[in-house]
């Protein structure tokens, strides 16, 4: 359903060098201090929280990463870290062989526009827009088209089981429908990398199953970073990073 | 990296014009769908603010340009009046009285020739005082010239004078004087007056003459004022040597009578009078510092309306705010879907301000004429159209920066960690 050779055929030197690389996303040694004074750049005596000590792991493309651990754990602070959200303390963060972490916060915008797809669990859909619009609010800042843009916002609509909603607006639709809105939103520009945090966390458990069965279609071709609590949703990952701490506890 | 290293297929200038043209379109979709939706509150209250500032705003300017017309003393129902320049010093007394015009009565008929001009008349405008057996009043005299159709001048109507300028006599001033005056309402209650009462007249201590009332104008209410035959009030008041008189008024056909005017007087003003000329508040102290002081409060106070409650939709809005800057939209663009939620809602604030704007004027207008003036005090120039929406568009941009702030201090991670 989501064959990355289906969606929109755009090519260049960049995305190719960058599919052909095996690791989607690298993390090496990422500390990061909440309270520090917001980044590497600056140092400051105030009472910090470290989030993450040391943390390295690979996400090869293709592959779907799981991570759990407890509230404060760290997980949140990784997929922030790896959609260029967040620059951390320490460490350096890959993604896609370019180190985010060496980017102003423009070029982490861009990067993330071009590469990153986030699916939050609380959706965060724009609520003034139909699901169509929210779907193709990426591909505004890609320069596409208008009529491209519905186009290809009404095709993910249909792969994720939603062609007759897509002049809905979020309020009108159903918790269910509006995370399958959410994931629509993820893939339009055919990013490398899905970060989701707990994607089924405001879902029932059928619901959460047909998101999931999203997920794992998803993951076949890109590389997908999932964090929760739910043993059910981490089932669906190749591997399980479990954290305590802020560190790595764990890896199954 | 950079926008240009962008891999899509088409040229740069094309990706950025669909970028701005997007952008626009979400915002204004995204206002749209709020303005008519449940949550339309703070929209509605903002547009609404904006609107009544900016219809207060023309209203007092429509009043002060009004004031700057001349007020009663040129509520004439003239097509077409000429003024002097002011450097034009055709004064009888010069340095005392404004510039005149000179050789009115003549250059009057050679008007009344033109095709389209149905009719044209100087107007000579002095101070006099009336007297009717009890104490002496002083009135604004206007001298005209009537031609027997119904006509208005200085809010009065020339119907009970007779027609024509007996007196003038081809510039002899020997003719026969008609002595007919006619008086507003508050000049004869002033007086003590009525129709077919006599009246000694005086410009001057060793001028006076007699004149006769032959109506009461019951349209007059504001100032008291009176008609005489023109040419009788020259006399009186020596401005017949020269044949002087402040204006000149000309009915008929707009395009024929502007031609005529130009004609006979190419150095003067000419302006038709269906139109206020909002230049002349440039003229009058008054009302021009009036206008000046209902522009800087209308800016003001709907600046700091905007200001205030674009700030507030937008500390409600930081999440998505945040959700743009997460699917990879830069701050350069989400400041801008903020400025152009601001800007919309100034525009339609203004455009809605300047209908209730010439609502307001018309109201003031009824209002003043049923209770106070003659007619109009307010007046409604196109211009106010275009004005009311620069002021908005003003107020905007002053207040702009305030939301703008407010979005740049969104955190993205708080607001989608929520």
């Amino acid at each position: 359903m989501f064959n990355r050779s289906a969606q929109d055929s755009r090519s260049s030197a960049i995305e190719a060098d960058s599919r052909e690389s095996t690791t989607a996303v690298r993390l090496e040694g990422v500390t990061h201090q909440y309270g520090s004074g917001g980044g590497r750049l600056r140092s400051s005596d105030e009472r910090t929280v470290t989030a993450l000590r040391d943390v390295s792991f690979d996400v090869p493309m293709g592959s779907i990463l799981g991570l759990e651990g407890p509230s404060g754990s760290g997980k949140s602070t990784i997929l922030h870290a790896v959609a260029g959200l967040l620059v951390p303390t320490d460490g350096n963060v890959l993604l896609c062989g370019t180190d985010l972490t060496a980017l102003s916060d423009a070029e982490r915008t861009r990067m993330r526009r071009r590469h990153i797809g986030i699916v939050f669990q609380r959706f965060h859909l724009l609520p003034s827009l139909s699901a169509r619009a929210n779907v193709a609010l990426p591909l505004v800042q890609a320069g596409i088209s208008r009529s491209d843009r519905r186009a290809r916002a009404t095709a993910l609509l249909e792969a994720v089981g939603l062609g007759d909603r897509s002049t809905h607006l979020p309020g009108e639709l159903s918790g269910g429908e509006r995370q399958r809105v959410a994931i629509a939103r993820a893939l339009s520009t055919d990013p490398d990398v899905i970060v989701a945090d707990e994607p089924t966390g405001e879902l029932d458990t059928a619901t959460g199953a047909d998101v999931l069965e999203l997920l794992t279609d998803i993951g076949r071709d890109r590389a997908v970073v999932v964090a929760s609590h739910d043993a059910t949703t981490l089932s669906v990952a190749d591997r399980v990073i479990t954290l305590r701490d802020g560190q790595v506890d764990d890896v199954r | 990296m950079s926008d240009e290293t962008d891999d899509l297929p088409d040229g740069l200038e094309t990706r950025r014009r669909r970028r701005w043209t997007g952008l626009f379109s979400l915002t204004v979709s995204r206002w749209w769908q709020r303005a008519t939706g449940t949550t339309a509150g703070r929209i509605v209250s903002t547009v609404a603010a904006v609107a009544l500032t900016i219809a207060f705003l023309l209203v007092v300017t429509g009043i002060a340009l009004s004031l700057a017309d001349g007020g009663v003393t040129t509520t004439d129902d003239a097509t077409v009046h000429i003024t002097p320049e002011a450097q034009q010093t055709l004064s009888s007394v010069d340095g005392v009285e404004g510039p005149r015009l000179g050789k009115t009565n003549e250059r009057a008929s050679t008007i009344r020739a033109h095709d389209g001009v149905a009719h044209a008349s100087p107007v000579l405008i002095e101070v006099g005082r009336l007297e009717a057996g009890g104490d002496p009043q002083t009135v604004q005299l206007v001298g005209v010239v009537p031609d027997g159709e119904s006509r208005t001048v200085s809010g009065l109507s020339t119907d009970a004078l007779e027609d024509g300028d007996p007196h003038y006599a081809n510039g002899s001033y020997d003719g026969p004087r008609t002595g007919g005056i006619v008086l507003s309402r508050i000049a004869a209650d002033r007086l003590g007056a009525s129709a077919g009462d006599d009246l000694t007249v005086s410009t001057s201590p060793r001028r006076a003459t007699n004149f006769s009332v032959t109506a009461v104008s019951e349209t007059d209410g504001g100032a008291p004022v009176a008609l005489v035959h023109a040419s009788e009030l020259q006399s009186l008041s020596g401005a017949a040597d020269g044949e002087l008189a402040d204006r000149m008024v000309i009915w008929g056909e707009p395009d024929a009578a502007r031609s005529a005017a130009a004609d006979a007087y190419p150095d003067a003003s000419v302006a038709v009078t269906d139109t206020a000329d909002p230049t002349a508040l440039f003229d009058d102290g008054l009302a021009f510092a009036t206008s000046v002081i209902a522009l800087v409060v209308g800016v003001t106070i709907c600046a700091s309306f905007v200001a205030t409650t674009m700030g507030m939709t937008v500390d409600e809005d930081r999440r998505t705010l945040a959700v743009l800057e997460s699917v990879g939209v830069p701050a350069r663009g989400r400041l801008a879907v903020i400025a152009i939620s601001t800007g919309i809602t100034t525009l339609v604030g203004s455009v809605v301000g300047v209908g209730l704007g010439a609502a307001g004027i018309a109201g003031v207008n009824a209002v003043a004429s049923a209770t106070v003036a003659p007619g109009a005090v307010a007046q409604f120039h196109p211009l106010f159209v275009p004005y009311g929406i620069a002021v908005a568009v003003l107020a905007g941009i002053v207040a702009v920066p305030y939301p703008l702030a407010v979005a740049a201090r969104t955190s993205v991670l708080a607001e989608v960690g929520r």
